[in-house]
């Protein structure tokens, strides 16, 4: 799978990291079950600091989207619909972008989503 | 498509099945006059330096005959070979189903009537011998038909279709690919290998079963390699080893494209193949990052989403080469 960081991007490493895994699970080219190279490695390839590929695989964690098991590494969760949540996970983090951009403070995004789901 | 390949395992084992019944009949004829064990291991002088079983010898017989069989039809029905090479695999697969076939009947022949294994000879003319059977049952493979396969149309290390793809990258963008080529070919044969392996350790000891041994470590070690292209270039090493490696470093590269490779026809068999003007690392015939090196040779690995990798690495080039 292809890992693209961009250290001028406001955005941090690590989520930058953590984006391209998630796009990589949205588009299927990582699919369920499959291990994600180790945090060494790809660090090495990149040429970062380890605690921030770490970091980004934390993050794909707490979303849901991959397991990080000692002496297995990272693997995506061996789920048919981990897909689909990649993908709304996306749009969650896009929903995030344009809020900020439009100024919205937490309360108002968090208050917009539960309006939505009412 | 498949009826053809059938047919081509099944002329492949054909010479294997003959010799191995060849061996179990003489056995079966011999059966009362065998001492147990029999004498089953020779040195260059003649004379016996090791001992089986007769129930033993027989195992041994199948396994290898079948083994031998097994890895025949693989190499003649998985890959895309033309009619010639065919006949020549094919010869060459008679050749050595003649050439065991005619050891192992020699030993039962030689032990006949002895009662001592010890003094039971094997003279060295009898390789010679076999090597004579060999040529015979080769001439007769060359001879038999086989059936012919869909003809291929496919030009080996030609021109790639379209420009080299490429990747656009931000300046000071860092980018990583890497993916696991995983070969069932090669793991097949690792597990045969480890298989037979086993059964020999079992049955002759460490020194009958190191060769067989040895060739599933190796088999199994490269059945899975990984291949990283980054800020070094291009990276293929065992997933679970550092080493062996192999990188062809940025500035080695001239461009990188995405290609369908048939491993069999172009390279002639799977792992690292070298070839004059190119070499590659062969997991399965199809997708394949294929790099024009700076010297003007070639080096593919067969490794899925291709494409990707060789946009990536034709970036990177571009990159390195404006920054001088």
């Amino acid at each position: 799978m292809l890992f693209r960081v961009d250290p001028a991007s406001p955005q941090p490493l690590g989520d930058q990291i953590a984006a391209s895994v998630r796009g990589a699970i949205a588009e299927g080219t990582v699919t369920p079950g499959e291990r994600l190279p180790s945090a060494r490695s790809l660090a090495d390839s990149l040429g970062v600091n380890l605690h921030t590929v770490l970091r980004g695989y934390q993050r794909l964690r707490e979303e849901g989207l991959i397991e990080l098991r000692r002496g297995r590494g990272a693997v995506v969760v061996d789920d048919a619909g981990a897909r689909r949540r990649a993908a709304l996970m996306q749009q969650v983090r896009e929903l995030v972008r344009q809020a900020r951009e439009l100024g919205l403070t937490e309360e108002e995004v968090v208050g917009l989503v539960r309006r939505g789901l009412a | 498509m498949n009826r053809v390949r059938y047919r081509l395992a099944a002329l492949a084992v054909l010479p294997f099945l003959l010799a191995l019944a060849v061996d179990l009949t003489l056995y079966a004829l011999l059966r009362d006059r065998l001492p147990d064990p029999l004498a089953s291991h020779f040195t260059a002088n003649g004379s016996s330096d090791g001992t089986q079983s007769r129930g033993s010898t027989v195992l041994f017989a199948c396994v290898l005959h079948l083994g031998l069989g097994a890895l025949w039809a693989v190499l003649m029905a998985a890959g895309q070979h033309g009619v010639r090479r065919l006949r020549w695999l094919n010869a060459a697969g008679f050749a050595t189903a003649g050439f065991v076939g005619h050891l192992l009947a020699a030993t039962l022949l030689a032990n006949a009537d002895a009662t001592d294994p010890a003094r039971v000879r094997l003279p060295l003319w009898q390789l010679a011998a076999g090597v004579g059977v060999a040529a015979l049952a080769a001439a007769l493979g060359r001879l038999l038909p086989v059936p012919s396969p869909v003809p291929a149309a496919m030009s080996p290390a030609g021109p790639p279709s379209g420009g080299a793809p490429h990747l656009d990258l931000a300046e000071g963008e860092l980018a990583g690919w890497m993916r696991r080529a995983p070969s069932r070919v090669l793991l097949g044969c690792g597990a045969v290998l480890l298989v037979a392996g086993s059964v020999l350790l079992y049955v002759g000891g460490w020194s009958s079963a190191v060769g067989a041994l040895f060739g599933a470590v190796v088999c199994l070690a490269f059945s899975c390699p990984y291949v990283t292209v980054d800020r070094r270039g291009l990276t293929a090493r065992p997933t679970v080893l550092p080493w062996p490696r192999i990188r062809i470093p940025l500035s080695d590269v001239t461009r990188a494209v995405s290609r369908d490779i048939k491993v069999a026809a172009e390279y002639g068999g799977w792992g690292y193949r070298m070839r004059p003007g190119r070499s590659g690392l062969m997991l399965r015939s199809g997708e394949a990052i294929v790099i024009r090196r700076t010297d003007g040779r070639e080096f593919a690995v067969t490794v899925d989403d291709a494409g990707t990798a060789a946009a990536l690495l034709n970036a990177l080039v571009l990159r390195e080469r404006a920054s001088g």
